[in-house]
């Protein structure tokens, strides 16, 4: 089918926004004489609307620092000085520097991350594990930066990944709901569904009361709540639990969803009333923690216990921080033992998995063979992911620069990163450009010159999704949206798809798949066509994002959970699997367990500010940072409570201090009524700019935080001490 | 006839849509000119904020206040809908001039950052109607917050409320606008 042309000759284009935001919106793209020239949002009812950064996704295609031509490092390593060199060059140069690693120390000597930062199916992960397992193999991360710690948890509860995301629950659980309680979760600026805010909206107009639990009171707040209960960052378990003792102590929990659903609630009631630790965790020991009163939190346990329906939407930001799995399965638990799970959302048809798999098929990495699984690796895992060989993704710089003599399985000699600016987003910035200093080769394919990038041998330039074609293909065949190529390559741009063959060929791999993206995005349309109801491949390209009907003989959504695959065949609220990890940082029940860089720590005399590291709605993680049209609408700041902000003198919109021993950061404060005192917060995704002490002027977070993970896997930039300081000329 | 927006600020959640939208659509450069903005109001006490949002375009009054103090007669109002729009050819720029920057009271009259920049402002996407489309940041807002079109329909449709947090109805200006106003607790 032809794109629609108007009388000027513009085309208009249908794609969608794919920027790992967690939302996936609409575009109807306009292009004329093969340029962007608007991007108008999808005007059917009911559709996913675009964002701010949707908007302003013209100026990323064309902007003035797109990288546009592969490039060599000439000058030392972070300094940023490079020379256009040829594909030619940059390829071969790749693929003797893959050869020479793999003859010299074996393939799991390199290592590699693709973010899903604006790739999809044929461009991501899927492109470059194909390549590197054909290879020989290589090491691959373990682990979500952003939810592992709420992943680790569903795994041990449900053993499965469900009920993980905020999206788990279904805008009619909103809407019907009489109370939302909202933690530390702010869908305003964080999309997790693009309908989300808007079916919070319809919640509240149909008369739901709304509690945000929260260190700040967020836009989100601002929007959606009735109450807010500012909370201090970590003690988020502690609050959940003493809850649970309130309600058991009140007889208020829901004893037949108890028993007929869930494993280890005797255990748990028993660690909530002491009897394991001689400690009950009552309100006042939960007060003591998070500064939320006693009162309130028995207020806020009764209120949830007593009003149905209610939900509970317990976001990963506050899992994101030091024994961030205790918090989520606090919250699990407390949800099974009021009652108020709802499983009709687990299995709304067609959710059944593909027998298909639309990602780029793959044989077995062959580094992974023979490695034991990772202590902490979880049954319902593949073998692969559970493999002690991985690293996990959070902690990339402290294996480089550790390797074997940090117990982990190889020492790490060269690290390609794709799409993702890895040094500004996981923990401890200053260890991560050590760490990145200490290897023989470093490859990065990339959009822009970001802070990782600047540390590379090789950059190679890479197209924005509306230089090529891919595919939304969840494997739950429920939806499928096809990403119409709406431009040529902008400058040398290759896709992720084209570097991966390119290299395929230079490595003597013969049976990469070599047709064209669209080729191979028609062949999974028709693919999956033999399980799913789908329209002609030309037809779908100018649906935008295609919902799969359900089939008319699909069973009806039950009510009843399916079995579980815990070794209980219920919700395991004791889990046995953790009780065999043997780790008392892995407890069989939940626990709140005092994380490190607490308010109890002697640190706290030197920096006894909490950082937390939200994030910020102009970007998508890093991206979008360099975008004019977004920057001029907000500045990066760190926001401060008046009272913290007066007692060191600092004013509104002043340059501060934000520094700990692992780094400083320069920006404005914004001093503010909207956050829990003893708490600071820098929005996560700026841009790294140290000046030549190392002092950064960009704003990134994690110049602060620190380049440990919880003992489930869990990244923790929600968990560091900082203090923040006048400028002193 | 004339048309004006339909803002529900209890559904605006600063999401900068509307705006990047209009920027886009209307091509205007990064800078201070921005055809609707969204301001925040704050006010209260730790821990109990009042937090407001409000989307300001152009309110395309009947009496606008701009037309009359325009010496180079750069503004009119259109008949056929009552859109007030700018001639920037026309105009003195805001160096020589600025007049009707000083007699709007809604700050709606925008200027670019350079030097003799002329007054560009909301047009209610004319020639969006032109196309049977509603104007970009109607189209754009994710939380359908806002709507536009000959007022008697917004009226029939959501009523007649002039009052929001951060905004104070001119009844001499009389602004083609219709609220569904946040509470002042900022609930």
């Amino acid at each position: 089918m032809n794109p629609v042309k108007t009388e000027s000759q513009t085309e208009i284009i249908r794609t969608i926004c794919n920027s790992h935001c967690g939302g996936n919106c609409e575009m109807q793209v306009h292009v004329r004489d093969g340029r962007i020239i608007r991007i108008e949002p999808d005007d059917r009812e009911g559709r996913p609307r675009m964002c701010a950064r949707g908007h302003a996704y013209r100026q990323r295609v064309y902007a003035t620092d797109r990288l546009l031509y592969p490039l060599k490092r000439t000058g030392a390593r972070g300094k940023g000085e490079f020379a256009r060199i040829s594909w030619d060059e940059a390829l071969d140069t790749v693929a003797r520097e893959l050869q020479n690693v793999k003859s010299v120390y074996g393939n799991a000597a390199i290592l590699h991350f693709c973010s899903m930062c604006d790739p999809y199916t044929l461009h991501s992960v899927g492109a470059f594990h194909r390549l590197l397992c054909q290879f020989g193999g290589y090491t691959a991360p373990w682990g979500f930066i952003s939810n592992e710690g709420a992943a680790f948890a569903a795994g041990l509860t449900y053993s499965t990944f469900r009920r993980y995301l905020a999206t788990e629950h279904s805008p009619d659980e909103y809407f019907n709901s009489k109370l939302i309680i909202m933690w530390s979760w702010n869908p305003v600026d964080t999309e997790q569904g693009t309908l989300t805010p808007f079916a919070l909206m319809r919640a509240k107009e149909n008369g739901a009361r709304i509690i945000c639990v929260d260190p700040r009171y967020s836009d989100s707040a601002a929007v959606f709540a009735d109450e807010w209960i500012p909370i201090r960052p970590g003690s988020d378990a502690a609050v959940l639990m003493a809850m649970a003792y309130t309600i058991i102590k009140e007889n208020l929990h829901d004893t037949a969803f108890i028993q007929k659903y869930t494993h280890g609630f005797e255990q748990y009631r028993d660690y909530l009333f002491g009897k394991e630790d001689g400690l009950r965790k009552t309100t006042d020991w939960a007060e003591a923690i998070s500064g939320i009163p006693a009162a309130t939190i028995a207020r806020l346990a009764r209120d949830y216990a007593v009003t149905r329906p209610a939900t509970l939407t317990t976001s990963i930001a506050a899992g994101r921080s030091a024994f961030g799995e205790q918090y989520h399965r606090a919250a699990a638990a407390l949800e099974c033992i009021t009652g108020h799970l709802q499983f009709k959302n687990w299995q709304s048809p067609p959710s059944k998995n593909l027998k298909f798999n639309p990602q780029i098929a793959s044989p077995p990495n062959a580094v992974e063979a023979g490695v034991p699984p990772r202590r902490n690796a979880l049954p319902f895992r593949s073998a692969s992911v559970n493999s002690g060989a991985r690293v996990n993704v959070s902690l990339f710089a402290d294996a480089i620069l550790k390797g074997k003599s940090g117990g982990y399985n190889a020492d790490y000699k060269f690290l390609w990163l794709s799409n993702t600016n890895y040094l500004n987003q996981l923990g401890d910035v200053n260890k991560a450009a050590r760490a990145f200093q200490k290897l023989d080769f470093m490859l990065v394919t990339e959009q822009f010159m970001t802070a990782t990038a600047r540390f590379a041998d090789i950059v190679l330039p890479v197209t924005t999704f509306f230089e090529r074609t891919d595919l939304m293909a969840p494997r739950n065949g429920r939806v499928l949206g096809i990403l119409n190529q709406t431009i040529a390559p902008v400058g040398e741009c290759r896709s992720q798809l084209e570097i991966c063959q390119a290299l395929a060929k230079r490595l003597g791999i013969e049976d990469y798949p070599d047709k064209p993206d669209e080729a191979l995005a028609r062949h999974i349309v028709s693919q999956m066509a033999n399980e799913v109801n789908l329209p002609a491949y030309d037809t779908l390209k100018t649906y935008g994002i295609y919902r799969v009907p359900a089939a008319e003989k699909s069973p009806a959504v039950s009510a009843e959970p399916q079995p579980f695959g815990t070794p209980s065949g219920k919700i395991e609220i004791y889990s046995s699997v953790a009780a065999k990890m043997e780790n008392p940082l892995i407890p069989a029940t939940p626990k709140y367990i005092e994380s490190w860089e607490s308010l109890n720590d002697p640190l706290v005399k030197k920096y006894p500010l909490q950082l937390i590291t939200p994030h910020y709605k102009l970007r998508a993680h890093s991206q979008f940072d360099n975008l004019p049209w977004l920057r001029e609408l907000l500045t990066q700041t760190v926001s401060i409570n008046s009272v913290d902000a007066a007692a060191r003198g600092i004013k509104n919109g002043e340059m501060v201090r934000v520094f700990n021993d692992r780094g400083e950061v320069r920006i404005p404060a914004a001093v503010t009524e909207r956050i829990v005192r003893g708490v600071v917060a820098v929005p996560q995704g700026a841009w790294y700019q140290p000046d030549k002490s190392g002092i950064d002027y960009g704003g990134c977070a994690n110049v602060l935080t620190k380049n440990v993970t919880s003992p489930g896997g869990a990244f923790s930039p929600n968990t560091a001490l900082v203090q923040v300081a006048k400028v002193v000329a | 006839m004339q048309y004006g927006f339909y803002i529900d600020q209890r559904r605006c959640m600063n999401c900068f849509a509307c705006v990047v939208a209009c920027k886009d659509w209307h091509d205007i450069p990064p800078g201070p000119a921005a055809w609707i903005r969204v301001e925040t109001i704050e006010k209260g006490k730790y821990p109990e904020p009042v937090v407001a949002f409000l989307p300001v375009a152009c309110y395309h009054c009947e009496q606008p206040a701009c037309i009359p103090v325009c010496p180079a007669n750069a503004i009119t109002k259109r008949k056929e809908d009552g859109i007030v729009v700018v001639d920037r050819d026309a105009c003195l720029g805001k160096d020589k001039c600025g007049l009707c920057l000083e007699a709007c009271l809604y700050g709606v009259p925008q200027f670019g950052a350079e030097a003799d920049a002329t007054m560009q402002k909301c047009d209610l996407c004319l020639e969006r109607w032109a196309e049977g489309k509603k104007p970009v940041c109607v189209s754009s807002c994710p939380m359908y917050a806002l709507d536009a079109g000959p007022m008697d329909e917004l009226i029939k449709k959501y009523g007649k409320g002039k009052e929001a947090v951060g905004f104070t109805y001119s009844a001499a200006l009389s602004p083609a606008v219709i609220y569904q106003a946040k509470h002042q607790s900022g609930r």
